[in-house]
């Protein structure tokens, strides 16, 4: 469980990035984090685990104050899956990249091998454990980056932008792992830029401009206030859109988000009225 | 109209990897017209950013690898011109912008190039004037380059590149790091460029929504081959085409086949949110109530 209490946090140079901001994340939750470049979701992600730590509120992390935790300690806690790959890749084979956490918490030989072959297998590594991750493709680097946060098997997975620099196929991949994740019972919280994976997966979503909350709420209920949105910079996923455009026909929709949703919303409406199709 | 850009069976493989199945383009032929707004898109691996290095010169003057074929950029083999020369005609933008970027301030930052053209002072003042507005982060011109977030750093990349006036430009993931309407925001400038300067352009990019809403023409790679070359209208209506190339057609487009395969969209499959309300309310009777 997360809970954030009327956290501000001012860099050293004065700049304030989140202002008063307040939520509980309970645990098993799936979050997703959106707003604007600049709105100071990177920032609020790295409360989490003390990497910064709040100038003034509280973040208490499975009831641990961040304030006076340290980071190898809420490491236990919080899984990090930073955005770039390489910034946290370092070890010269695949095993020893993903060992490296559990060895750090003092884990016997037997166990660390254990988890390290469980998480590789997670995320289809296992052929190559005595690779050099510098030689592997950005995806299976973001792959190596995982599977060595989910070796620590954290109780929060906190993810920065997972599907950057992945194809589509691999974003829904690394997606699917993690709603797979949230299913055994990890509490997940995600930044992204894709609306149409923050509709495809998260059960909540808080949208942050210039450091404050401006919703927390469901998808559904996120994506259909656009002009909400547009203050920062986010604009809804386009099925969302398109129905959005209908608001001034008289003709009742629901909250469609995906392809499948608005199918059945336009089929509803031609199975009531079995005379409105022209050919 | 010309070609700017000549590609005539061009295979690369990079060193270390010599055999056909491994070549990181294999027999890639086209042209580029002057004024062409180009996409490029690809499953990862599927060789996009390796074709752009082979547009401006980076292949093969600073990467090594086997290559075959001819690239020609306004009929001047690559291979013959130096990138210096090249960067006059072709500018680039790279896909990480952290890669790209020297200067501690912005207006230092679009001055580098156009100083290293030995252009005049009064002239360079104008020429980062205009880009700065162009690419509307005018507001941006004293600050620091590394206090900026990745969206602004990727728009002043793209400034300090238009500054220069090159004839092509050439962009590997422009958007990779912006928000929706930061991405948004960049197709507009390219749009602009490309109907207002007459830039031809070329652009890498995974999103395509976007690309079907803006690009002429989309190439499609996949393993190092170029699987399509086409119109986005004929990419969206060649059934499962997308798909099986590991990509997704947009929501908007692939709901209108779902409901035209059902009897119940009359119209041509739509490639933007726009075009499929249209298409919805000339195919939906619920449309015609309210102009009645």
């Amino acid at each position: 469980m997360i809970s954030v209490n009327n956290l501000s946090f001012k860099y050293p140079s004065g700049v304030e990035v989140l202002n008063d901001i307040s939520f509980t994340i309970p645990k098993g939750a799936f979050v997703a984090l959106i707003g604007q470049n600049g709105a100071g979701k990177t920032t609020l992600l790295k409360q989490f685990n003390s990497l910064l730590r709040p100038t003034t509120g509280r973040v208490l992390i499975a009831g641990i104050d961040t304030s006076s935790a340290t980071t190898g300690k809420l490491a236990q806690k919080v899984g990090f899956l930073f955005q770039n790959p390489d910034h946290q890749i370092f070890m010269a084979n695949v095993e020893r990249e993903i060992g490296f956490g559990p060895k750090n918490l003092g884990l016997s030989k037997t166990e660390v091998r254990q988890r390290v072959a469980r998480a590789a297998a997670a995320v289809g590594l296992t052929p190559y454990l005595t690779e050099n991750p510098l030689f592997l493709s950005k995806g299976q680097r973001q792959r190596v980056a995982f599977a060595s946060v989910l070796a620590m098997k954290p109780e929060i997975l906190v993810l920065d932008e997972p599907t950057t620099g992945q194809d589509y196929q691999e974003g829904l991949e690394i997606m699917e792992m993690v709603k797979e994740l949230n299913e055994q019972g990890h509490t997940i919280v995600f930044v992204t830029h894709d609306m149409e994976l923050v509709a495809r997966y998260a059960k909540r979503v808080i949208v942050l401009s210039q450091g404050r909350i401006l919703l927390d709420d469901s998808c559904h209920n996120v994506f259909y206030q656009p002009a909400i949105l547009r203050e920062t910079n986010l604009f809804p996923p386009q099925i969302a859109k398109l129905i959005q455009k209908f608001a001034k026909q008289p003709f009742e929709f629901g909250k469609p988000l995906s392809v499948d949703e608005a199918y059945q919303e336009f089929l509803k409406y031609t199975e009531s009225e079995p005379d409105v199709c022209c050919s | 109209m010309k070609p700017v850009i000549t590609i005539e069976k061009l295979s690369f493989s990079y060193p270390g990897y010599s055999d056909v199945a491994t070549n990181a383009l294999q027999d890639i032929s086209l042209q580029v017209a002057a004024g062409e707004f180009v996409g490029i898109t690809g499953p990862a691996g599927a060789g996009k950013s390796t074709l752009v290095l082979c547009m401006n010169g980076i292949i093969p003057h600073f990467q090594e690898g086997d290559f075959q074929g001819k690239v020609l950029i306004n009929n001047r083999d690559t291979f013959e011109t130096t990138c210096a020369e090249l960067s006059l005609q072709i500018g680039s933008v790279f896909q990480d912008p952290e890669a790209q970027i020297v200067a501690p301030t912005v207006e230092e930052e679009l001055a580098f190039g156009l100083e290293n053209m030995a252009i005049a002072p009064a002239e360079i003042e104008r020429r980062i004037s205009e880009a700065l507005e162009l690419i509307g982060i005018a507001h941006l011109r004293l600050r620091s380059t590394d206090e900026l977030s990745g969206g602004q750093k990727q728009r002043v990349s793209i400034a300090a590149v238009i500054a220069l006036r090159p004839q092509i430009l050439i962009l590997d993931e422009p958007t990779s790091e912006l928000d929706p309407i930061g991405t948004m925001e960049v197709f507009e400038v390219l749009k602009k460029l490309n109907q207002e300067q007459h830039l031809t352009i070329v652009v890498v990019e995974q999103k395509v929504n976007i690309l079907m809403e803006y690009v002429g023409r989309l190439l499609i790679l996949k393993n190092g081959a170029l699987v399509a070359d086409k119109s986005p209208r004929e990419i969206v209506n060649q059934p499962n085409l997308l798909e099986s190339i590991g990509l997704s057609a947009p929501p908007v487009s692939q709901l209108a086949d779902r409901l035209k395969t059902a009897g119940l969209y009359t119209q041509e499959l739509p490639l933007t949110v726009d075009e499929a309300y249209d298409g919805l309310t000339k195919s939906f009777a619920f449309a015609k109530i309210e102009r009645v």
